[in-house]
């Protein structure tokens, strides 16, 4: 479904990915965790393209993401993004902003994206929210609204940049359990999350990303009990002790 | 001897008014095309081409840096040279459109950099093409924040029209020019002039403000 090939990336001289190469399977869903800076993010937004990579290959879906020929925005629609600072737009409500890119870009009926927007904000548990503003929500909330913005393209791949990073402790499990759901329904995902627990209960594989190298992935089980290098074993430590 | 020049100026009101409407003309038709023009060069300003960018940069620096009327005279006095032969109106209305359109422009392309990249972002992953992000997503707000200043602008616009009575064109100036001289009573004139500019621009101060307060409301209207 996606697979990077030798990928490098840098931001002018700052070599951000070190020749990443690495398949995820559809259905898959993936962790990855890393220090901050490591290039995670830089990772995941290669794949639809919002950062461009500058050598190797990357292959989504069958399209050739490293072609600058390569029409991005049919890709795109087939890929869900969640980021960490939710990004909904302020001037529209819930429902607006779930079923913009469905009506726009898929040229669905308003009436039938609304009837969809409402099934998956129901779905996130947002159904009495429909034409609140993003301001008038709470983080949690947004950041479920988001992840229905997603889910409203009927994508391929959904990918999570941190989604639960920015939210008050009380309102991460919410946001988690709309992901697991997500996860056992199939969905091909990579999260960029440092929430071990959801590796450990909902991932196939975990890896661990330091200085743009991707340095260790496997299942979870083998990735917690016998981390191979000394840096993973290192960054868990630290993680799972706070 | 005051309420004669009361009665004189009362009785050139039609002239006053033609005057007034000359000024409408003048701004409004270089309020309406330096919008238009002012909103494509803000979004271009505002863009990534490494062509446009700079080049819209330098030309809205070089009009600011140099007086109106000295704008205007080079377009009216100037082109001729070059064989351009323009009325004074169409002068007045090339300067003033052009000097709306960089004032514009800047409020836009600020108006546009104030909404966060994450909102471009988010909208472009989800598939939306380029010009449907800066339809849907990244001008709508970024309205919101010109909307105040643009009207703000407008006024400031419609005064500086004034200049253009410099070339010729009646315009309220021009016809306070002539007046005065047959009714040697400049306050009484001008005053006159004055308050006929304030009756156009006091609405637009008002709707500025307006808009001023709804923009500080954020965005928290709820619709059910
Ligand atoms: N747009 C950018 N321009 C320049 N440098 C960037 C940019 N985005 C990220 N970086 C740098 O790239 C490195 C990796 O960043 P990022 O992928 O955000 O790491 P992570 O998500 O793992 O914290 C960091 O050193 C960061 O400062
Ligand atoms: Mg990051």
């Amino acid at each position: 479904m996606i697979e990077f090939k030798e990928v490098h990336k840098w931001f002018g001289e700052l070599h951000v990915l070190k020749g990443i190469t690495l398949k995820v399977a559809p259905a898959e869903v993936l962790v990855v965790c890393g220090p901050s800076g490591s290039g995670k993010s830089t990772l995941i937004r290669c794949i639809n393209r919002l950062e461009p990579i500058q050598k190797g290959e990357l292959i989504v879906d069958g399209m050739r993401v490293h072609e600058s020929k390569t029409h991005m925005t049919k890709l795109r629609a087939e890929i869900g993004f969640v980021f960490q600072q939710f990004n909904l737009y302020p001037h529209m409500t819930a429902l607006q902003n779930v079923t913009l890119a469905p009506i726009k870009v898929r040229r669905i009926a308003r009436k039938q994206a609304e009837e969809e927007g409402r099934r998956v904000l129901a779905k996130v548990g947002l159904g009495d929210k429909l034409h609140q503003y993003p301001a008038q929500l709470s983080g949690g909330q947004q950041q479920r609204v988001a992840i229905a913005r997603g889910l409203c393209m009927k994508p391929k791949i959904m990918l999570f940049d941190e989604p639960t990073s920015a939210l008050d402790p009380e309102m991460i499990n919410e946001v988690l359990e709309v992901m697991r759901n997500l996860a056992r329904e199939g969905m091909t995902m990579i999260v960029v999350t440092h929430e071990m627990g959801f590796a450990r209960e909902v991932s196939h594989r975990v890896a661990f990303m330091d200085f743009g190298e991707l340095i260790e992935i496997a299942p979870p089980e083998e990735f917690f009990a016998r981390p191979r290098s000394e840096r993973t074993r290192l960054f868990l430590s630290k993680i799972l002790t706070h | 001897m005051w309420l004669f020049y009361i009665e004189q100026l009362l009785g050139s009101l039609p002239f006053f008014l033609k005057g007034l409407w000359m000024t409408i003309a003048v701004s409004g038709l270089s309020l309406l095309a330096g919008t238009l023009v002012g909103f494509l060069w803000g979004i271009l300003r505002a863009s990534r081409s490494r062509l446009l960018k700079p080049l819209i940069g330098a030309w809205v620096d070089l009009v600011r840096g140099t007086p109106f009327l000295v704008q205007v005279f080079i377009i009216f006095f100037i082109l001729p040279e070059f064989g351009i032969h323009l009325e004074a109106f169409a002068a007045a209305v090339i300067a003033l459109t052009n000097l709306a359109a960089c004032f514009i422009c800047e409020i836009v392309a600020a108006g546009i950099e104030s909404v966060p990249p994450g909102q471009r972002e988010a909208a472009a992953s989800t598939g939306l093409s380029g010009l449907q992000q800066l339809r849907y997503v990244i001008l709508p707000q970024a309205l919101r924040v010109s909307l105040p200043p643009l009207v703000g602008q407008y006024v400031l616009l419609i005064k500086d029209s004034s200049v253009v009575s410099a070339i010729g064109v009646v315009d309220v100036t021009r016809v306070g020019w002539l007046t005065v001289q047959r009714v040697p009573q400049g306050l009484l004139v001008f005053g006159l002039v004055a308050l006929l500019y304030f009756i156009i621009c006091y609405p637009l101060i008002r709707l500025s403000n307006r808009l001023e307060n709804r923009m500080s409301a954020g965005y928290t209207r709820s619709r059910d």
